[in-house]
Parts: C-alpha cells; structure tokens; sequence
C-alpha cells in the first residue's frame, strides 16, 4: 500500500515537472517564433515536400543556401509525412504552398483543376534576360513529363521541373544467384530465361525460412513495366474511354505474376495489407533473388545489408517485344495562385538546378535529371553499391512516359481488381481486366460525370436561409413570450442558457454551420479544390450515383456491416462477461482488472503499427502460435491480411478491437457494483441458481448500461476509419473498404467534396435509424428504476 | 486498492459450500490468467521486437525474445551473422559482428552447426536511437502543452453545459439535449473542410489553437455524462446551499465539481487518450515540423517507401503509449466507482 502511495506521488511529481517544463518549451519557443517574425519583414514563400530523413536535410540544405543567396527571401519548408492529405487540404482551404512536390501521375489530375502554374514564359524571359538556358541539359523525356494539354502528358505547357527520377529495375542478390548456379543478367535476360533462373533460385536451402526467387511489385505505378514487357499496354493513346488491359500482352503480364505467385511459387506475395513496399522488406532477408521492378529509392536502404553482395539489373522483356522502363519522378512546381511568383520561380530554379541535383545524387536516394551530374561520380559512386549503377542512366534510352486520365479513381479501380487477381487469385487476369473496364464504363455513364449542372444559387441559398432562419428565430422568440413566467423562472431560464452556451457556441460554430454546408454540398457537384462559388447543382444525383454506378460504394457498405455484425455482439458480449469476471470477490483481482483495461488506453498510429506486425503470416506471433496448433490436425492459419483477406482482414480488426475489452468492461463493472445485494439475497430466498440470478436480476440491473454501449457500439463501428487507414488502406482488393474511408477517398483523393457530403448524410441517417431501433426497442427490454 | 477489500464474509451467496467455493476460486483464478495472457501478449511483443536488432526483428519464423548467435572463436564468445548453409557438412558460414570497435567484426567463418549458441541481447540502444530520431522531447513538449489544455477545457465546459442541462428548468431544454446527443453520430469527416476553412479566415492555421478551441466547447458525450451524474445530485443539497446564499456559480464550483471526482476522472482521461492519440487533427492544422506533436513524429517513422527500421518505431511507439498506460495506474481506482456509471444510467 505505502509502496503503491509512493510511487503514485512520485508519478504525480513527475507528471507535474513535465507539464510545467513542456508549457516553458513550448512558451520559449513560440516566443522565439513571434519575436523573430516580428522583426522579419522578407517575403515569405510556402514549400512543401514529403521524405525521409535524407531527404529532408537536402531540403533544409537548400533552402539555407537559398537565404543566404536571396536575404529578402524567407521560406517556410512543409515536411508532410501523409503528403496528399496535406497538400489537398492546403488547396482545399485556398492556401496552396507555393512550390510543391509533383509526381507525373498527378500532373493530370491537378492540371485540369487549374491549380498548377504554367513556367514557359518564365523561362523564355529568364533565357533572354540572362542568357541562362538552364534547362537545356535536363534529359528531355523528363521534361517531356511534365507538359501537359489536358489531354495527354508530354505536349503543351510546362507545369513542373523534375528535381530527380527513377527508371524501374531490378535488384539482384548476388549471393543467391551465386549459389543457384545462375549468371547474373547485366545484359539483360527474356522472360523465358527468367523464370528458369527463379526455378533454380526458389529450389535453394536457407536456415533461416524459404528461399523465393522474386518480389514483383505490381502496385499501379510499376505495373506498365511488366505489363509494357509482354506486349500489353494500359490504354490505346490518350483515349481514356478504351481500356487495354483485357487485350492478350496485357493480360499475359498481369498472368506472369498470378502465375509466379500461386502455380510456381517463385515469386513472394507479400502478406500485408498495405502492398506498396512491404514485399520489397524481403529483400534485406537474403532469400529473395530478385527485387522489382522498383526503382533507385531502395538504393540508400539497400546499401546498409552486410550479409550479401547485391546489384542492379535489368527488368526482364519478351523478344519481338520493344524494351520499355517506366519512370517514377518528383517535380517543383509552383502554384498557379502564388502570390509571389517571381520568387517562387527564382525559388523552384534553385531546387531544380545543380545544386539539389548533386546532393541527392549523392544521397542515393534518386538519379539527377540534369545529364552532366547524372553521368558525374556524384551519381555513379564508383567503389560503392551497386557497381552497374550506369544501369539508371542507360535506361533512360528506353524509358517511355505511360498516359493515364486525369481522373484518380481509374487507378484504384485497377488497383482494387487487379489485387483480386494478382494478390489474392479471385479471379483470372481476363476477368479483373473486364472487371476494370466495365466499372471505368459506368464512371463515364454517371450522369455526374457528362451531364452540365447549373450552378449553385448560393445567393438564392443564403437569403433564403438568412430568411429561414430569423423567422424560426422569431417565432421562437414569440413563442417563449407568450407563457408570461415569474421573475424566478425567468431567473432560471437565464441562469440554464449561460450554462449551457458554450456548447451552443461550439455547436453553431463547429457543427450545425459544417453540417448544413455539407448538406447543401451533398446536392451539388464540387471539387473543392475550386472556390465554393463554382459548385453545382445536381438534386439527388449524388444519392443516384451511388446506387447505380459506384460499385465500391455498396462493397463498402457491405464491409462495414460485416465488421459491425461482427464487433459489436461479440464486443457486448464479451465485455459484459469480463465484467462479471472482474466482479468476483478473490484475491488480487484489482491486478486483473488493470491488465484487462489496459489495452483501450492505447490507440492511434502505434497500436496500428503493431497490429500490423502481430498479423503477418511469416513473422507474425499470431499466426505462429495458431500454425503450432493447426498444423498437427493439416490446417494453416489464415493469411489475415495477404490472401485470406477477403473473408479474414474484417475478422482481424474485430480481434483488434475486442483487445480493447475494456472500455466496455469498465462500464459494465461499474454498474454491476451498483446492484444492491439484497436483489440477489431476495432471488437466493426464491430458489434461484446463480445462474438464473444472472439472468432475472444481474441483466435486467445492468439493460440501461448495455443499451447505452450498444448505442454507442453502433456508431463506432460504422465509423470506424484510423486503424484500417493505417494498417491496410482499404486493400487488398478493397477487402477492408470500410465505409468511412471510401467517403474519406472521395473528398481527399477524387476531391469529390459533394459526393462525400452526400455519403456522409447517408451514413448519418442510416445511424439514426438503427439508434431509433434500438431507442424503440429498448422500451421491452430495459429496466428503468423508479422513474421513466 | 484499498476500497475492495479481497474476501467480504457477507458474500456468501457466491460460495454455499466449502468444496463449490474452491472450484469456483479455480475457474476464475484460470480464466483471469488466460485473459490476462492473451491481453498482455501485443504488449510484450512490442518490446520483445522493440529490444531486437533489425534482421532479428525481420526472422521467418519470429523469435519470441531479443536473441542473437554467438560462436567461441578462439576463445572468445563473439556474436555473429548467419550466412548461408551447407546441408550435407552440417556448417553454416558466419560473420563476425562484435562491434565496429572489435578487431574481429567482419571475419568470416564457416563453423559447425551445433556449435553456434543462442542468447538473450537485448538493444537498449534502440530506445535513444529511436528517440533522438523523432525529436522525442519537443514532440513530448508540444504533445503535453496541447494534452493539457484540452482535458482542462473538456472538463470544464462540460460540466458547466451538463449543470445547466441538469438543474435548469427552461422551454426548450428537452430539444437542445435530444439535439446534442443526435450529433454524436455525426462522421467527423465531414466537416474537416468547412473547419479547416474557419480556422483558416481565423489565422489559427500552424497553431494549437484549432486543437485545442473545441474541446473548449464541450462535447455531447460527456456534457451527456456530467448531465446525468448531476441530475442525480440530492435537490436538498442544493436548497441548503441556496439558503445559505449560494449563487448558481458557486454551486456548480463549490458543489457539483467537487462531487463529481469520479467523472471528472473519467472525462479526463478519456479525453487526454483521445488527444494525446489524435492524428488527423494534427497533422492537418500544424505545418511547422517544431510544432509536431508525437503521433505525426511517430508517423514519420514511415516514410514515404514503406516502413524501415521496425524496431525503432517499436520503441517509440512504446515510449509513445507509455503516458496512457501510466495515467491509468495512477487513476484507476475511479474507473470502477459505481457513481461514474450511474451517470449513464437513464
């Protein structure tokens, strides 16, 4: 007891310290902050960027250099880990940074929206005022990347400067290739020849688990290369209504993969929800032969492994068939709203030029796109990993700009049925390809997507509302003064609205003002990246295209029923069961219940994190300790989040979720605290069993409780969105599409914002009816003491 | 605990006989170990991988404990890498790695199977490598500063809106509470934007403030807890203070708060898990990386090629949740006061 005193006081000292030293630190600092900006009258411009570590010390290198050079300049650098969300939010609020990281991809997308500044004439007038052709040694294709004519990428204006790119290759370790007898294949290899090699490779023994000859990543933006080397391509041209997938080298490439995957075996599957990346981890493990194609980002990483030697080679190809290298690259580009578009570009000429160019060159996160520094030492490291580092630049020879609409939900669409083939072998390559084109079809036959909308009579809106709302004002205000009431219920009256005002204030403000917004937003037609006044109106189109042309939308419905059919019984129930477990009077049961409540303090990105490892078929506990069980009577544990997925990754995060037991157990435990013992010492008189009390006394006590849980366990369930935004992002093969992250998709990646509100409202109806459910039901079957 | 005292006499109704007594301390003495086995294991397993090097960490199939290989090369027990092996000798090629000091780091040997020993070695060092790497202590400083001004706003704002709600008699009152409960099934999702643009014509963008403003406002949940413990509150107690020329304020400071310890607790803590875990808030209102709080640091740790370094974002992580769990040894024991949830009764 004195020991437990103690250190509660020493706890309660300590926290004290660190909140007094942290509100010092903070205070310090934003001191600091407003003194210096108080005396900064420099222009001020906005950058942001996303990256790891070394990345960000380029960034920060260059931008210190940048101030030095221009001392009337002030940057303020943006590192964005969750970058999209970031710079969506930015524009959405109509404060876009300055100059900002461009993937091509995007280049289409932010292009057409408008947001993005045209840098032509800007360096034509640089050219001629100072003589200065600084682009003039950029590889030309990369440059080519980055102009678009709202059709297709590589014509039309300039909208960015490539600050580094990748070609996609292929990392080869050494040691197994080696040991399989295999030549390495610096001078390229066929298909064929491939496969051969990753036979012999996978046959090789390794103590430490199985030896697999390839990790093929196969996420959208790497997909052209395999699909590029049978003969296939993704779209004829820049017609984006004619899908190619479904054509025989398409669906050649993408049956490579299925069939390395499941028939062969060769080739690891990575067993994760979220594929990007994560299969490439088996690299460093020693028994993967081949990783690819991937580009020079994994260079840095790579260079860390001691236990092999590893190089770079080419990704394989078809004879007859034109070798091609898709390119992953990051462009500055500027905002075409900046206010100070001088500096920027003054700003974007700097990061794009030698400078930058040769520090991440020799960060060897990326190759430079200017040829001189590419074809330098800087890039080439001679004496460091990997020798045939050549290979980045000689492919550029090859390497060929793939052409995708501007609208993002194509590349989920293929993502989402691809992964069902490729990932989790639903359905054969042909089948997803179909797939792929008749849900792209019924995109395009949405009335919202062709139809033209009048805009949206804001003006009209507001008057009326403006109207609306003064005459509910008023007649609220008549109808209070016709019950005269006396001086001391006046006197109430006041006395209960200034006590309840600040959450009149708060829901004014932060509720009722959002919400009718989103309500008018769900009748319209909006991008959000646009300003409000644009917005369209489209009735209950929203509502329309959901039933009939979003397919991901009931798949997500269903999800989310799935997970809530699951979460919530079982969550109920089990938490009432624990409760009564932690109600028994034995010894040290105060340590029991601390153990089991524990695991509902913790949440967010690090509990997400660790799930993910626990869930992992190879090296997750979960599964080796249900293997050791199953494996004896012939079964395997499912594969969570990798194959299995569509049918276990719900289960997985409705195991997640009963770990934080509880919450629910405490509320539970209280309440059964509160039942009298002399209900149960009547029940006992009338011969009832234990049992029979808990049925007749304990859960007719405890009815408000479990109602208000469940009321409350409905509406998180439906809205359950951080873990599966974390952990598995929807995939694979939108198998954990739960309902609040498509609507997060929506209004973030496809800037659906009417849409989004739309979903939204339905979401908030269907809640309400199911609360009214359980509200109407519960008059049967909950107990109310006394009153009510 | 020093309110549950472990064997009351008067609960006999649990144990009628001597023998059913022993069966049924046996049953719930092996169900509370069971639970509290599986409950605890995604705790040690994030220390067990937090404590390993990165290949341990990555092994096929995992290791339950930090271990490492050892071999005795002359003598010396020197901790090595495995390589590959060969089946047919029974030998398995390694490297030494004792260290960037040691004059052996970097050999390589071929040794027999059964003579590489397995043993515990845990890395301390991933904790201040994992630390420094997320600038723990100005992400600790501007996670607490926020931490602390919401669960002192929630609190209360709350109760004052919930005293209100309670003990006030005015037209409307029924509605404005049915219309309070009614936005908590509102997805927050939805009015990102619209706030994010107040927020924005307010200037607070790149400060607390936009975290820290609405829990100031109160929150339907617990404006819904306070209500319903006060509400419970004896009307004589009330009256008494009244007749002794207590002002509504007074009341509801010298009165209701300090009787409703235990919901103050709860909305407390709840509230600092709540924020102290918040990711999308954050990372959408603050844009200065010294303005971080320590789940966007933690969430660096992905960066944008997939997740490196497992371990180390095992041991921030655990740092990170470290305060949670804390904060809740210290004040459990109102968790499972029966007046903390007589406050959802009804």
């Amino acid at each position: 007891m004195t020991v437990s005193k103690a250190a509660r006081w020493l706890l309660a000292l300590a926290a004290t310290l660190v909140v007094l030293w942290s509100f010092f630190d903070v205070g310090l600092r934003a001191y600091q902050r407003w003194d210096t900006a108080r005396k900064d009258t420099r222009t001020e411009l906005t950058i942001l960027h996303w990256g790891d570590n070394a990345e960000i010390e380029i960034v920060q290198t260059l931008v210190a250099a940048f101030e030095a050079e221009h001392p009337e300049i002030k940057i303020n650098r943006i590192h964005a880990s969750d970058y999209d969300t970031k710079l969506n939010t930015m524009f959405a609020a109509g404060s876009p940074p300055d100059l900002f990281y461009l993937r091509y991809e995007d280049l289409p997308k932010l292009s057409r929206m408008g947001l993005l500044g045209a840098l032509d004439d800007r360096i034509k007038a640089d050219i001629q005022t100072t003589g200065d052709d600084w682009t003039s040694d950029f590889y030309p294709i990369l440059l080519d990347a980055y102009q678009y004519d709202g059709e297709s990428i590589g014509k039309g204006p300039q909208f960015g400067i490539p600050k580094d790119f990748t070609p996609l290759l292929m990392y080869a370790n050494l040691g197994l290739f080696q040991r399989a007898g295999v030549d390495v294949p610096y001078d390229g290899w066929t298909w064929d020849e491939f496969d051969d090699a990753m036979k012999k490779i996978s046959a090789l023994e390794d103590p430490n688990g199985k030896v697999y000859g390839s990790v093929i990543a196969s996420w959208p933006g790497v997909l052209w290369n395999t699909i590029w080397a049978h003969g296939g391509d993704i779209f004829d041209g820049t017609d984006f209504k004619d899908v190619k997938l479904d054509e025989p080298g398409a669906v050649a490439g993408l049956e490579h993969i299925r069939r390395m995957r499941f028939d062969d075996k060769t080739a690891y599957n990575a067993s994760s929800g979220d594929a990007q990346g994560l299969g490439e981890q088996e690299f460093y493990t020693g028994r993967i032969g081949v990783v690819g194609p991937i580009g020079r980002w994994r260079t840095p990483r790579f260079r860390e492994i001691d236990q092999f030697e590893w190089d770079v080679v080419p990704y394989p190809h078809t004879p007859g068939v034109k070798q091609s290298s898709a390119l992953a690259m990051t462009a500055w580009a500027m905002s075409s709203t900046s206010d100070h578009p001088d500096e920027s570009y003054k700003l974007l000429k700097f990061l794009c030029g030698p400078v930058g160019q040769r520090l991440t060159a020799r960060s060897g996160l990326a190759v430079p796109c200017i040829k001189s520094v590419a074809e330098s030492e800087d890039f080439l490291h001679p004496g460091q990993r990997p020798a045939n580092a050549r290979l980045f630049v000689d492919l550029i020879e090859i390497s060929r700009l793939g052409q995708m609409p501007p609208e993002t939900e194509f590349q989920r669409i293929m993502q989402e049925e691809i992964e069902k083939s490729i990932r989790l072998d639903q359905q054969t390559p042909l089948e997803a390809a179909k797939r792929v084109e008749s849900r792209w079809l019924a995109e395009f036959e949405s009335p919202l997507r062709g139809e033209a909308y009048p805009t949206m009579p804001w003006l009209t809106i507001v008057v009326c509302a403006g109207v609306l709302l003064l005459l509910v004002v008023l007649g609220l205000f008549l109808w209070l003064r016709r019950e005269k009431l006396g001086a001391i219920d006046r006197a109430q009256e006041r006395a209960g609205w200034v006590f309840i005002s600040p959450w009149i204030v708060g829901f004014l403000l932060l509720t009722f003002g959002p919400m009718g917004l989103s309500l008018l937003l769900a009748m319209s037609r909006w991008t959000s990246m646009q300003p409000l006044g644009e917005a369209e109106f489209v009735g209950f189109g929203n509502f329309g295209h959901m039933i009939n042309y979003d397919a991901s939308f009931m798949k997500s419905v269903w999800v989310t029923t799935y997970y809530a059919l699951l979460a919530v019984p079982f969550g109920q129930v089990l938490a009432l069961l624990v409760a009564v477990l932690m109600n028994q009077k034995v010894k040290g049961i105060a340590f029991y219940r601390t153990v089991f409540f524990v695991p509902s303090v913790v949440s967010g990105v690090a509990l997400a994190t660790l799930w993910v490892m626990m869930f992992d078929n190879n090296r997750g506990i979960i599964n080796r300790v249900l293997n050791t069980v199953m494996q004896p009577l012939g079964m395997s544990a499912p594969d969570w989040f990798g194959v299995d997925a569509e049918l276990f990754a719900i289960p997985a995060y409705v195991v997640m979720a009963l770990w934080g037991v509880g919450a629910g157990m405490v509320i539970y435990l209280a309440g059964l605290k509160g039942i009298a013992e002399s209900l149960y010492e009547a029940a006992r008189i009338d011969g009832a069993g234990r049992v029979r009390a808990f049925f007749s006394v304990t859960l007719p006590q405890l009815s408000p409780l479990i109602f208000f849980n469940l009321v409350m366990g409905i509406i998180g369930s439906f809205q359950v969105f951080t873990q599966v935004y974390v952990m598995t992002n929807g995939g694979p093969g939108n198998a954990t599409l739960v309902y609040v992250l498509k609507l997060y998709r929506e209004a973030f990646e496809y800037h659906k914002m009417g849409y989004a509100s739309a979903m939204a409202w339905v979401l908030f109806i269907v809640l309400l009816i199911l609360t009214g459910i359980v509200v109407k039901s519960s008059k049967s079957w909950v107990h109310y003491e006394g009153l009510k | 605990m020093s309110d549950q005292s472990p064997v009351q006499p008067s609960s006999v109704i649990h144990r009628p006989s001597k023998n059913r007594l022993d069966g049924h301390a046996v049953l719930v003495y092996s169900l509370l170990f069971f639970g509290a086995f599986l409950l605890l294991i995604p705790f040690y397993w994030m220390l067990s991988n937090s404590l390993k090097t990165e290949a341990e960490a990555q092994k096929i199939p995992p290791t339950l404990l930090p271990m490492a290989s050892y071999v005795d090369i002359e003598g010396e027990a020197l901790e090595v890498s495995l390589g590959e092996k060969d089946e047919s000798a029974g030998t398995v090629r390694v490297t030494v790695k004792a260290g960037d000091e040691h004059p052996r780091t970097g050999e390589e040997h071929v040794v027999a199977e059964s003579d590489i020993q397995r043993r515990l070695t845990p890395r301390w060092e991933n904790y201040p490598k994992s630390l420094q790497r997320m600038n723990f202590m100005s992400a600790l400083a501007n996670t607490t500063v926020i931490t602390v001004l919401c669960v002192i706003g929630q609190i209360l704002s709350s109760s004052l809106v919930g005293f209100g709600f309670a003990r006030f008699r005015f037209r409307g009152r029924n509605f404005l509470f049915m219309l309070m409960l009614s936005t908590m099934m509102l997805p927050p999702q939805v009015s990102m934007i619209p706030l994010f643009i107040l927020f924005r014509h307010l200037g607070m963008i790149d400060t607390i403030w936009p975290l820290v403003i609405p829990m100031w406002l109160g929150s339907p949940f617990y404006v819904f807890m306070f209500r319903q413990f006060f509400t419970q509150v004896p009307e004589e107690l009330v009256e008494a203070a009244r007749i002794d020329g207590a002002t509504n304020t007074m009341i509801y400071w010298r009165l209701m708060l300090p009787l409703s310890g235990p919901v103050i607790a709860i909305v407390a803590i709840y509230t600092f898990m709540f924020v102290w875990n918040d990711f999308l808030g954050p990372l959408i209102y603050l844009n200065s990386p010294e303005q971080r709080t320590l789940t966007l640091a933690l969430n660096a740790f992905n960066g944008n090629y997939g997740v490196s370094d497992v371990q180390l974002l095992m041991a921030a992580s655990f740092v990170t949740m470290l305060p949670c769990i804390l904060l809740f040894f210290a004040a459990q024991r109102y968790f499972v006061q029966s007046t903390a949830a007589s406050g959802l009764k009804g």
